[in-house]
């Protein structure tokens, strides 16, 4: 109550009119759990999630896929809810029960009817601290990530390109490994090392419970207390992996089979986000302005001027605690002959002339889209619980969830052409993606 | 074996834990029921009616919701879906999705793009088989030039030639990197497969070559024949009152043609008998789609299957299948059954993916859990355990304004009436046994039809 007080007077100061992004309040547990509680009163709904500060860099070498070869093993039993009686408990109460593993998080979250959310808190408190799986549990959920892999990962194509491009940019860093783990890494995993990472990383002082729907602090910060207080703090030591600081140029040019037309990709690395400060926002409105949909610079100029590609696209990745990526790709159009290094100069060349299209009106006019697009984040209470999850385990505070909108509105012109020129200066990767010859692209 | 069944054996053999557990009773020492009837989270009901408003003679549904300042439109002109283009124009609805966008009235079409975004108006279109769709949101502020935007889609497409070369181009990229991937070869060959001889059999953005024999002449065409008041249902859901929902419909679609003849297809009865449809793939899984006959949404075997579908298959992790074949054999990262319904074709379908090694234990497993379902039926638990997860699930559909909106299109769609969302749970609530296991005993008594996308290895195992 007082932060959120503190959070008026603070706008009020600073004289702006622009309400905070979500009503939204923060408070720790006495154990050490963090909490945000998003208030979204449209119907009697309510998404629960809780992010652990742990994921697959976290993983000892060669044991590849344990992050979330543990996440699935959740699912499988507590001293206190038995085999599967979790997914039936959670399947009665209508709830949509998941979870996902990245590199920096491994988070579980359901959607239900606020009616049920008491039942959430106590299954989940449950988990954190009471598995209990058993070998066979372990060998069944083991052949079970093994097809996820097969199905999510490699029945994809374009799969080993995407693998290899991580693995060049990140080098030696865990941070260039599948989070799912390589086959043979699976096929490896032990019983022991999986419940040792659980138990090492799986205490409350070591989660951030995000709760979003038509629920409010006052009547939650009781409930949360009698479900999450009672579990018991313990020492959690976790080392994010070293950035990677080489500043080296790489291109890689992969053919695979089934991949009917060629893509293109150049990704530049940029240091993590505590070293980016609010430059971080400056490369938001960079990959808005090269590739954020039709109307983005290298749309303009490449597909619609030029005709030399079909699609663009740009992004920046700074949901990541290690070193942020911005990226660009393109689609180049083949109807003429295609050949790779003719169509690299192309996005290069149509870079460069990006850099003289930015100008103030074209800032301006990206930051009216940017702030026009923000209600909708107000409106389905599972994104405001996805983005707030994320910003905050990612080291932002509230405040700069809150702040977001102004924190665009501060960029300068400045900023994002110093943003753009800062990429040439920086390691970076040129990726060629190609149709095998022998097929041709062909399928079937 | 689940820790359960381990539980009750060792109860049995050894006597103090028998005695011990007397209370205990299998499952979980949480009493998730006991914390649902206490919780203070539990009076929270949605309230919200949907009401009927008409202007122009056109009637649309309208659920009012003023938390959020945002209005959502969703929109579709029935029989106008894909299937519905003229046999040598496929890719015909695609290629009009995309061109409507593309320059409208004042707009060219980067300043048309340029003032969507800036306004924060979200507007699109895209064709199903059966309907062409359409949605518009936008913040309250924005209404008017919501409007604006389209409306000029609507009645004054530029189509230019330039653009449809253009986006005729990129169609073909798409549908070439569509069957990049094995799931796009099998959306393509189960269409083919199980509809042959049917317009739903073409794939649904078209193929290269028909794509490019396409002209501004037959956008204009179909545009003329199948955007009428006929064939439009709307719903309209988020921060706006009905009288306002009524001149919102005139604005947007007063102006269209009365006139749409009645151009529904002929109806395909799906059979199935297990046939195995084998194409080769070099994949490292198999990924397979099944399909038998399901039943229209209006009949009174749709509720009774419904929830028979659930348990089988529709449950996510807890359903029959999922938890032989995933849980207990890890033999799948997912396998799964839905009821489909097109307007010409009534389906109970599903699919899954393994390896080649694990394809053949899986199907088997799938056909023997089939068979036990039209033998058996469900248990009276698991008839309880259903209806308490749709009802309880019953909520999640008011998640998101857009999502409303296309609800309420949908309750239209399949004429479900203006009080549907007040009578749906009871619907689920007053399922007798005997109803769930007659549309059980009924619906899977004949074994579906596979389609298999595959790697050689399964090919040469695979059982005819």
């Amino acid at each position: 109550m007082n932060k959120f007080l503190f959070l008026l007077l603070l706008f009020m100061l600073a004289g702006t009119a622009d309400a905070a992004m979500f009503k939204a309040e923060e408070f720790t547990l006495d154990n050490g759990l963090r909490v945000v509680v998003a208030e979204n009163h449209k119907a009697p709904l309510v998404k629960h999630m809780m992010w652990y500060q742990v994921g697959a860099v976290d993983e000892f070498r060669g044991r590849g896929g344990s992050a979330h070869l543990l996440e699935h093993l959740l699912f499988r039993g507590t001293k206190k809810v038995s085999g599967e009686e979790f997914n039936r408990i959670m399947e009665k109460n209508g709830a949509e029960s998941n979870a996902f593993t990245s590199y920096d998080v491994t988070v579980y979250h359901q959607f239900a009817d606020v009616s049920r959310l008491e039942i959430l808190m106590a299954l989940e408190a449950d988990r954190m601290q009471n598995l209990n799986i058993s070998e066979e549990d372990f060998e069944a959920e083991r052949k079970i990530v093994f097809q996820e892999r097969k199905q999510v990962v490699e029945n994809n194509p374009a799969s080993p390109f995407g693998e290899r491009v991580r693995q060049m940019m990140w080098g030696t860093s865990p941070y260039g490994q599948p989070v799912t783990g390589l086959p043979e890494e699976i096929t490896a995993l032990k019983y022991t090392d999986t419940l040792d990472f659980y138990h090492k990383y799986y205490a409350p002082n070591n989660a951030i419970l995000v709760i979003s729907g038509d629920v409010d602090t006052k009547t939650l910060r009781p409930l949360i207390e009698k479900y999450y207080g009672g579990l018991e703090k313990r020492p959690v030591e976790r080392e994010v992996p070293a950035p990677q600081n080489e500043k080296i140029h790489q291109s890689l040019q992969m053919s695979l089979p089934h991949i009917a037309t060629p893509r293109i990709a150049r990704a530049f690395m940029l240091p993590p986000r505590e070293q980016m400060q609010d430059m971080i926002y400056a490369y938001d409105i960079l990959a808005e302005f090269l590739g954020g949909g039709e109307t983005a610079e290298l749309y303009r100029d490449l597909v619609l001027r030029k005709r030399l590609a079909v699609g663009v696209s740009a992004g920046y990745n700074y949901m990541t605690r290690s070193n942020t990526v911005f990226r660009v790709s393109m689609v180049p159009d083949t109807d003429k002959g295609f050949a790779p290094e003719a169509a690299v100069q192309t996005l290069n060349a149509a870079m460069e002339r990006a850099k003289r299209a930015l100008t103030a009106e074209r800032l301006a006019q990206i930051k009216r889209k940017i702030s026009a697009n923000l209600v909708y984040l107000k409106d389905n209470p599972q994104t405001a619980a996805n983005w707030i999850g994320y910003m905050l385990s990612m080291g932002f505070s509230l405040d700069d969830v809150q702040n977001y909108e102004d924190k665009i509105k501060a960029v300068t012109l400045a900023d994002v052409k110093q943003a753009f020129a800062a990429l040439s200066e920086t390691a970076d990767m040129t990726a060629i993606l190609l149709p095998q010859q022998d097929d041709g692209g062909k399928n079937e | 074996m689940s820790k359960c069944r381990r539980w009750l054996i060792l109860g049995a053999a050894v006597v103090i834990a028998a005695v011990a557990g007397i209370s205990y009773r299998c499952g979980s020492r949480i009493d998730t029921d006991a914390i649902l009837a206490h919780s203070v989270l539990k009076d929270k009901t949605f309230g919200v009616k949907v009401q009927q408003v008409e202007a122009d003679g056109i009637k649309a549904y309208l659920l009012e919701e003023h938390s959020n300042p945002i209005v959502a439109v969703s929109f579709m002109f029935d029989n106008a879906g894909s299937a519905y283009e003229p046999e040598n124009k496929q890719g015909l609805t695609a290629l009009l999705s995309e061109m409507l966008l593309n320059g409208a009235g004042e707009y060219e079409a980067l300043q048309f793009k340029d003032i969507g975004e800036e306004y924060g108006i979200k507007l699109g279109f895209g064709a199903s088989d059966d309907t062409f769709e359409g949605y518009l949101q936008m913040p309250k502020d924005n209404l008017n030039m919501g409007v604006k935007l389209l409306t000029a889609a609507l009645y004054r497409p530029h189509f230019t030639l330039d653009y449809i070369a253009l986006v005729k181009k990129q169609l073909q990229t798409a549908i070439r990197n569509h069957t990049e991937r094995p799931e796009g070869v099998l959306a393509d060959k189960f269409s083919e497969l199980i509809f042959a001889g049917h317009p739903y059999a073409r794939p649904a953005i078209g193929k290269p070559e028909t794509v490019a024999g396409l002209n501004r002449g037959d956008l204009l065409n179909f545009m003329r024949t199948h955007f009428t008041k006929g064939n439009l249902i709307i719903g309209i859901a988020g921060d706006i009152n009905a009288a306002e929902a009524e001149q919102l419909i005139r604005d947007l679609f007063g102006h269209l043609p009365q006139q749409f003849a009645d151009n529904t297809l002929e109806e395909y009865k799906i059979s199935s008998s297990g046939a195995m449809h084998y194409v080769e793939r070099a994949a490292p899984q198999a990924i397979t789609a099944f399909i038998t006959r399901g039943t229209h949404r209006n009949s009174k075997d749709f509720y009774p299957l419904y929830v028979a579908n659930h348990i089988f298959g529709g449950a996510g992790l807890s359903s029959r299948i999922s938890k032989v074949i995933r849980e207990e054999n890890g033999l799948t990262y997912g396998i799964y059954t839905y009821l489909s319904n097109k307007k010409s074709a009534v389906m109970l379908a599903g699919g899954y993916a393994s390896t080649p090694e694990n394809f053949a234990k899986a199907h088997s497993l799938l056909l023997e859990q089939w068979q036990q379902m039209a033998q058996k039926g469900v248990s009276k638990e698991e008839l309880q355990q259903a209806k308490d997860a749709l009802i309880a699930a019953h909520n999640l559909r008011f998640a998101s304004t857009g999502g409303i909106a296309d609800m309420l299109v949908a309750m239209q769609q399949y004429n479900l009436g203006a009080d549907f969302l007040e009578k749906r749970n009871d619907y689920i609530r007053n399922l007798t046994l005997d109803e769930v296991n007659a549309a059980a005993a009924k619906y899977y008594a004949a074994t579906p039809d596979f389609v298999i996308i595959g790697a050689p290895t399964v090919t040469e195992k695979g059982e005819k």
